[in-house]
């Protein structure tokens, strides 16, 4: 059975169709197979569309929109050249490493920008060996240039750096998932955004801690445990040993120092003894002062270096770097294999999102807010109900006029009305589609274009009754001549909305969906269900005149 | 029950003064505009911070303006929605240097601390990066411009007639111009929903203006020596009930919109308002004229008759 099949709207209303075109088969009343199938279609939307608002005992069909469940909607660059950075910082690592390993000696090896370095000065009698090991390491991704004897250009290729950069997003994607499944939240979109393919979109509906849920996306949560060689009160004080010049393995990381306003200066070898990705879990807990801390427990392979490492620097500090700024620098007491902890001056709340956001892994780069928008819940309630206050409003405005104005007809394009929203709301639901507060306007044009339509046929048929046509003569005229004028109105208005409909997500786009739906519900309803009815009072009786 | 039994106003009778008003009405937007620096855009659009806030309590904007004002200068702060609802806008005057939500975050915080006995109760933040705005003004203009052709196109097909499309055209333009008038006028800022209004009314100003040019090329067949001016009132006239009620319940629907539609819909429902009104007039005192004016050039010109005019439509 096809998948479409399984879903009892679906299969109900198939089965309605059939029966309707048996008894059509039979009977050969087509008054009866009309209403057959208007009401049981009818009836799907009904179905489909209920409830459709939250009620205690179950949810809403119908998904409504950040702007009206309250919720963050952020739109985030991913600052990808944090990861062609690390790229080409691990190329020069690599060179470096190989050259002194083969005994090349060279003047130089270091970044120029975000995709290239350079390797200079390589001693004359083995510019062979640096250029083999060059193109050892640096393939078809790469491209090498020699401009003069003993000095290289590496850079990356075009298509690589598109690669290393949509990696780098589609990984930023990943992580966030994790992270934002730790926040818990129902329905959350996490999508590839815009057209420069370094945006993220993020939306969480219904999240009320928007400054939690922010911070818990936003940290990069770049963990690094290296060996500390030195500490100092300024950077200047750390590289007087060094005559002000910082050598090729180490770096200067900055951490909070024990009185607030006075920062430390760490010296630190540059590779890490064990990284973020070496962690298998980590959770907030309290050390023997009942201060929060975060504990983790590595992965074998980050186990095995760590206690290689910790045996052999026993007595010596380890520094706990944390997206760049040094979080505390235990000393090591003793080997370590498995596990660790993490402290600092955390409150509470912040080890609890530490822990979660090194269980998430952390964000190959660094993420800018480039958009954010946050409602209230309060306020999206608001919203709701000055929407279905407008929406009413304009229904029961509608009605009493269309009742004094057309009498009995006026109660047929009531109904035909109904119909229009109970068929808008059911494919709004059935598609999942989502409700913005824009939407309820949309919801709003539509009556509008519904009884535009009712108008335009009533009208019609009012003149050709003056014209001395007979009443059955008068409403098939009427429907018929202003068909092609229907259609136009409803072309004008769907071509705007396919328009809207381009402005991508958002309020905009709720707009326009329930634009389409709407007008497209309009043709079946204020037309073929308004002329049924029609049709169907008038039945097989003589009448003489009509209540319009 | 009738509103009118069988109508016969002298629509076409003076329309150049209406005409002339139209342009005075587009021309004074155009002067507010450049005057006031240019169209006043809103945050989604202009990059920027925006906030509202809700406390427990009526808040004092006064205190709240000193707490604002340590964060970031220039802040403009007013009451938002219903007082009674206890919020306040706070659009920031500069994003600030650095993260771009770090100046609203610090506004926050500040609110919070300083205003301790009356707790803020909720927030809701719209912050937009110069890039992004850019980005959306850019597509905003694109797909406006495009969405006009397309509707464009649909005219011309159509209508076979040229003038009658050109018409159309023209009216779509002066619709469009005159509501950005208004808006100017009342001080709107150009939002998203803005934008979204000025589409749809777009469609529904051709949709009427096709509606009463329908009934126009109908008669024209059928009462070849009726002269122009006459056939285009009468026209007017056998679908001003149409006009009227139609238009007028649309109006009113949108008109509930602008009224309880919310803070957030008011500009929306505030475009669609004026938009409905100048579409159901310019179809009048715009599209028509323009035809009858064409006619009767054509049958100014040498070899023209005024049978050959109308034969041109």
């Amino acid at each position: 059975m096809p998948e479409a099949l399984q879903n009892p709207i679906v299969l109900w209303f198939v089965l309605s169709v059939a029966l309707a075109g048996l008894a059509y088969a039979f009977l050969r009343r087509e008054l009866l197979v009309k209403g057959t199938l208007y009401g049981s279609f009818l009836l799907a939307c009904l179905v489909a569309a209920w409830p459709p608002y939250e009620t205690p005992d179950q949810p809403g069909k119908i998904r409504l929109g950040l702007d009206l469940r309250g919720g963050i909607h952020l739109v985030l660059q991913v600052v990808t050249d944090d990861a062609l950075n690390a790229t080409i910082d691990d190329a020069v690592q690599t060179t470096r490493d190989q050259a002194g390993r083969k005994g090349i000696a060279f003047a130089s090896c270091q970044r120029i920008d975000a995709t290239s370095f350079s390797l200079e000065g390589v001693e004359p009698a083995r510019v062979k060996d640096g250029r083999d090991l060059l193109r050892d390491y640096f393939r078809a991704e790469w491209e090498i240039r020699e401009p003069s004897e003993g000095r290289f250009l590496v850079k990356m290729t075009d298509p690589f750096v598109r690669i290393v950069k949509d990696r780098t997003v589609k990984e930023a994607i990943k992580t966030l998932e994790r992270r934002v499944n730790q926040l818990g939240v129902a329905e959350p979109v996490i999508a590839e955004h815009g057209s420069a393919g370094d945006q993220i979109l993020v939306q969480l509906p219904g999240v009320t801690d928007v400054e939690q849920a922010k911070r818990v996306i936003k940290t990069t949560a770049q963990l690094a445990l290296k060996l500390v060689e030195d500490q100092a009160p300024s950077r200047e004080a750390l590289l007087q040993s060094f005559q002000g010049k910082l050598p090729d393995n180490m770096e200067v990381v900055q951490g909070a120092g024990d009185t607030p306003g006075q920062p430390v200066f760490y010296l630190v070898r540059r590779e890490a003894v064990i990284t973020g990705r070496d962690l298998k879990n980590a959770r907030a807990g309290v050390d023997q002062n009942n201060q929060p801390d975060v504990q983790f427990t590595l992965n074998p392979q980050g186990a095995e270096k760590f206690k290689r490492e910790t045996g052999r620097n026993i007595g010596r500090r380890l520094a706990i770097i944390l997206d760049g700024s040094v979080a505390s620098a235990p000393t090591i007491q003793s080997q370590i294999s498995h596990d660790g902890v993490i402290t600092g001056r955390f409150t509470v709340q912040e080890a609890d999102e530490l822990s979660k956001v090194l269980r998430a892994g952390a964000l190959p780069a660094t993420l800018r807010y480039l958009q954010e928008l946050t409602v209230g819940a309060s306020l999206g309630k608001d919203s709701i109900r000055s929407g279905v206050l407008a929406s009413s409003a304009a229904m029961a405005f509608i009605t009493i006029f269309m009742l004094v104005y057309y009498r009995l007809s006026g109660l047929n394009a009531v109904v035909a009305l109904a119909a229009n929203l109970l068929i808008l709301l059911g494919a709004m639901a059935y598609s999942g589609a989502t409700l913005t507060l824009p939407g309820i306007a949309g919801i709003i044009l539509t009556i509008g274009v519904g009884v535009d339509t009712n108008v335009l046929v009533f009208e019609r048929i009012r003149e050709e009754l003056r014209h001395g046509k007979t009443v059955r003569a008068a409403i098939t005229n009427g429907f018929e001549r202003v068909w092609i004028t229907i259609l136009d109105t409803h072309a004008t208005a769907l071509i705007a909305a396919a328009f809207l409909f381009q402005f991508g997500t958002g309020p905009i786009k709720g707009f326009a969906v329930t634009l389409v739906w709407g007008l497209v519900a309009n043709i079946f309803a204020s037309y073929f269900v308004s002329q049924f009815l029609f049709e169907w009072v008038l039945g097989k009786r003589h009448v003489d005149s009509l209540s319009i | 029950m009738e509103i009118l039994k069988n109508p016969n106003f002298d629509f076409l009778g003076k329309t150049r003064y209406f005409v002339a008003a139209s342009l005075a009405i587009i021309l004074g937007g155009f002067l507010l505009m450049s005057r006031s620096g240019g169209v006043r855009y809103g945050v989604e659009f202009s990059g920027g911070t925006q906030l509202v806030v809700k406390f427990q309590q009526a808040p004092a904007v006064d205190l709240i303006r000193t707490a604002v004002e340590a964060q970031s200068q220039g802040a403009v702060i007013q009451t938002y929605d219903d007082p009674k609802k206890n919020q306040v806008l706070i659009r920031l005057g500069e994003t600030g240097e650095g993260e771009l939500t770090q100046t609203a975050d610090r506004v926050l915080a500040s609110l919070r601390t300083a205003y301790a006995q009356n707790p803020v109760v909720e927030s809701s933040s719209e912050i937009v990066g110069p890039i992004v705005g850019a980005e959306l003004r850019r597509k905003a203009v694109q797909l406006t411009v495009l969405g006009l052709l397309f509707q464009l196109v649909y005219i011309a097909i159509r209508f076979k007639g040229a003038i009658w499309g050109a018409a159309a055209t023209v009216a779509v333009f002066h619709d469009v111009l005159v509501t950005f008038a208004f808006l100017a006028f009342f001080k709107y800022e150009i939002t998203l929903n803005v934008i979204a209004a000025l589409l749809t009314l777009v469609g529904y100003s051709v949709n009427d203006t096709i509606v009463i040019f329908d009934r126009a090329r109908e008669n024209l067949r059928q009462k070849r020596k009726d002269p122009l001016t006459k056939i285009l009132n009468d026209s007017l006239n056998q679908t001003l009930t149409r006009t009227i009620i139609s238009n007028g319940t649309t109006f009113l629907s949108v008109l509930g919109l602008y009224l309880f539609g919310g803070e957030v819909l008011r500009s929306f429902g505030f475009t669609m308002v004026v938009g409905i009104l100048v579409g159901t007039y310019s179809t009048i005192y715009i599209a028509s004229p323009i035809v009858i004016w064409w006619g009767g050039y054509r049958k100014k010109t040498p070899g023209g008759t005024g049978a050959a005019a109308k034969a041109a439509l």
